[in-house]
């Protein structure tokens, strides 16, 4: 592999790993509200959240752009067409898929431990802490690698509001695209190995958490 | 002790629960066949369930509005709801400050301690059960069917324990039961309850 | 010779800190930018971090405020843009370069007629200078709206290239100097310069860049002696 290639690399794993971390919090905290509290609206919540996942990225991305652009509302954050882009396209892009994840774990815990805890004397924060997510580990684990994943994978939204800008924000897609689009095969295949061997990878290794939990 | 249920209407799945009953004494068995609302009258007193209408009141405290941790009831469910991802210990320890030797001795269970969930008998889950609801020091312990499902040899010695709780620790009990007989052999009083209709008799 | 030295001298002079210059660079010039680069990071010690692609999308990375430094564009109207926003300096503007537009293939051409006949690839007619330069060039020769049809755009005058040497099209329309890269096609047509459009490419320092003076630096060797002969050598006409 060389320099630029391990740079695409991991620029790409950098970048995700962050996006990931920043969407735990608030993936979580949503996907708990949504299966266990109801409210006026919450339809409406339910339906922004699963919208990256069922829009173009490319629309996505033009939205991201319009918010974070020189002229948008948050240009003076400066993120636009710097790494900062990348984390945000990778982490609004795979946030639907963690809060999904999280939800349905969420659901999957028994209500009664929850309500025996309570009478215990526990707070709701403790109740959370000790027995919600405890039990829910296994699809949150399996959720936020899937997020992971999609992270690495991520291009129409990240192109748009972060560029493909080499060394800065060229992900491993973005640079297949372009040495596609130069007309590099070999390298463009060599990179396309790496995409596929870090998908795999994340996918297995969810997997294998989801099964080993279970036994 | 006094559990007073005033005016408390609840709906339920084929009937309405209605009752307007005062449970007094150390040991008050709610009695009466299954399906009749003994499980809900229990989580109207734990604040595990809200009434429609009308007050709970726990010895001249309107407990009606208060979350269950604000309770101090101890429930015991009919399926113990140990939690399964922590040890015996933790389980036992989860709503005490400290762990009260008379509780794990009456109860033999200190062998247990550190053991995981799913390797108790099924006797022995009632009692871990029962120990974790004791040691978080409740005003009044809450038992629903505690014999059930346990097997018929085994049925005497858990009703043993119950006996010593009620004799060694001055705590109030409302146990709830299809069983006349088990509810003679450990309650003062009794409550009837039918169809959502509840009556001291 | 003098003028050489000269630039020598005004680098080690500036050159206190070693600094970073964002290049934003026509598709064009990668081949020779790097080149001229690896001299000039050697006797400056300033790094320069390239972003190449078509001027057109570039300069709209520019508009949303991307980090570039400097802006090399392949044609002055991008450069006209940015400045009636004023989002470059314009007087650091200099336009020193220019280039021959050609077409590739592997079949002799004889007239451009004849690419009526043929799927050919061009960086977006509309947007891409090199496209641009090329739509302007057939109209002028009432050509442009028979071939469009047949016309492939793509996203840069590189990825003309690779379309036509990949064989997903007949022939391509790119400059001089991207032409000389080609493996597997060559230059079947030069557009005569009279009947030509003027291709002029156009350098400015970005207004608000972060490293400004290495900007300033940089774009002073580009028109160095030095650098335009490394030009030359590619294929670029220079003044």
């Amino acid at each position: 592999m060389s320099a630029g290639e391990a740079g695409i690399l991991f620029l790409t794993l950098r970048t995700a790993a962050l996006a990931t971390i920043v969407i735990l919090a608030p993936g979580l905290a949503i996907a708990w509200l949504l299966a266990r509290r109801r409210w006026r609206g919450k339809s409406i919540v339910e339906t922004l959240v699963a919208l990256p996942l069922v829009m173009p990225p490319v629309a996505t991305g033009l939205i991201l752009l319009e918010l974070f652009g020189r002229r948008g509302p948050l240009g003076f954050l400066k993120i636009a067409f710097s790494w900062r882009a990348v984390v945000v396209a990778m982490a609004v892009m795979s946030f639907p898929l963690l809060v999904r994840a999280a939800r349905v774990a969420f659901e999957e815990v028994n209500p009664r431990f929850e309500q025996i805890a309570r009478t215990l004397g526990a707070g709701e924060w403790r109740v959370f802490a000790t027995i919600t997510l405890p039990l829910a580990r296994r699809g949150i684990v399996s959720g936020a690698l899937l997020a992971f994943a999609r992270a690495l994978g991520e291009f129409g939204a990240t192109i748009l509001v972060a560029g493909n800008i080499p060394g800065r924000t060229s992900t491993l897609s973005l640079s297949i695209y372009n040495l596609v689009q130069l007309g590099r095969d070999g390298d463009a295949f060599r990179l396309l190995g790496w995409s596929v061997a870090l998908a795999f990878a994340a996918v297995w290794i969810a997997e294998v958490v989801v099964r080993r939990k279970s036994a | 002790m006094t559990i007073e249920l005033r005016n408390v209407v609840l709906p339920l799945a084929h009937f309405t629960l209605a009752v307007d009953v005062q449970m007094p004494a150390r040991t008050t068995g709610i009695f009466g066949p299954s399906g009749a609302g003994k499980t809900s009258l229990l989580e109207l007193i734990a604040g595990l369930r809200t009434p429609k209408a009308g007050r709970v009141v726990i010895d001249g405290r309107d407990v009606t509005d208060l979350p269950p941790r604000d309770r101090r009831i101890g429930y015991v469910p009919q399926d113990d709801a140990l939690f399964p991802h922590l040890s015996v210990k933790q389980n036992v320890l989860y709503g005490a400050h400290n762990a009260d030797d008379a509780v794990l001795d009456v109860l033999e269970i200190r062998h247990l301690l550190p053991r995981g969930v799913n390797q108790l008998s099924g006797g022995e889950r009632k009692r871990v059960a029962l120990a974790r609801a004791l040691l978080s020091h409740p005003d009044v312990l809450l038992l629903d069917e505690p014999l059930a499902g346990v097997d018929v040899e085994l049925r005497n010695r858990v009703l043993q324990y119950l006996v010593r709780i009620r004799d060694e620790f001055p705590i109030p009990m409302l146990y709830v039961s299809h069983d006349i007989e088990e509810v003679r052999a450990i309650c003062e009083a009794v409550v009837r309850i039918e169809r959502g209709r509840a009556g001291v008799g | 010779m003098r003028r050489l030295a000269a630039v020598v001298i005004l680098l080690i002079a500036t050159s206190a800190l070693a600094d970073e210059v964002n290049v934003f660079a026509a598709a064009s010039l990668s081949d020779a930018l790097q080149e001229i680069t690896a001299r000039y990071e050697k006797s400056s010690g300033d790094r320069v971090v390239f972003n190449f692609g078509a001027s057109s999308m570039l300069a709209r990375q520019i508009e949303n405020g991307a980090p570039a430094d400097l802006f090399l564009s392949a044609d002055e109207a991008k450069i006209d843009r940015l400045a009636s926003q004023k989002l470059i300096l314009t007087s650091t503007r200099v336009s020193p370069l220019s280039n021959t537009l050609v077409i590739v293939g592997t079949t002799p051409m004889k007239s451009p007629r004849e690419l009526t006949k043929l799927r050919v690839a061009i960086a977006e007619p509309s947007t891409v200078p090199s496209g641009v330069y090329a739509h302007d060039w057939l109209t002028k020769l009432g050509l442009w709206r028979e071939i469009e049809p047949h016309v492939i755009p793509t996203d840069n005058v590189r990825a003309a290239l690779a379309t036509v040497e990949a064989g997903n099209a007949d022939a391509a329309i790119v400059y001089a100097t991207d032409a000389r890269l080609a493996k597997r096609v060559r230059v079947i047509y030069t557009v005569p310069r009279a009947e030509g459009p003027k291709i002029a490419y156009a350098f400015a320092v970005v207004a608000g860049a972060e490293h400004e003076r290495a900007a300033r630096r940089f774009l002073l060797y580009l028109q160095s002696g030095a650098a335009k002969n490394i030009f030359t050598r590619y294929g670029f006409l220079t003044r």
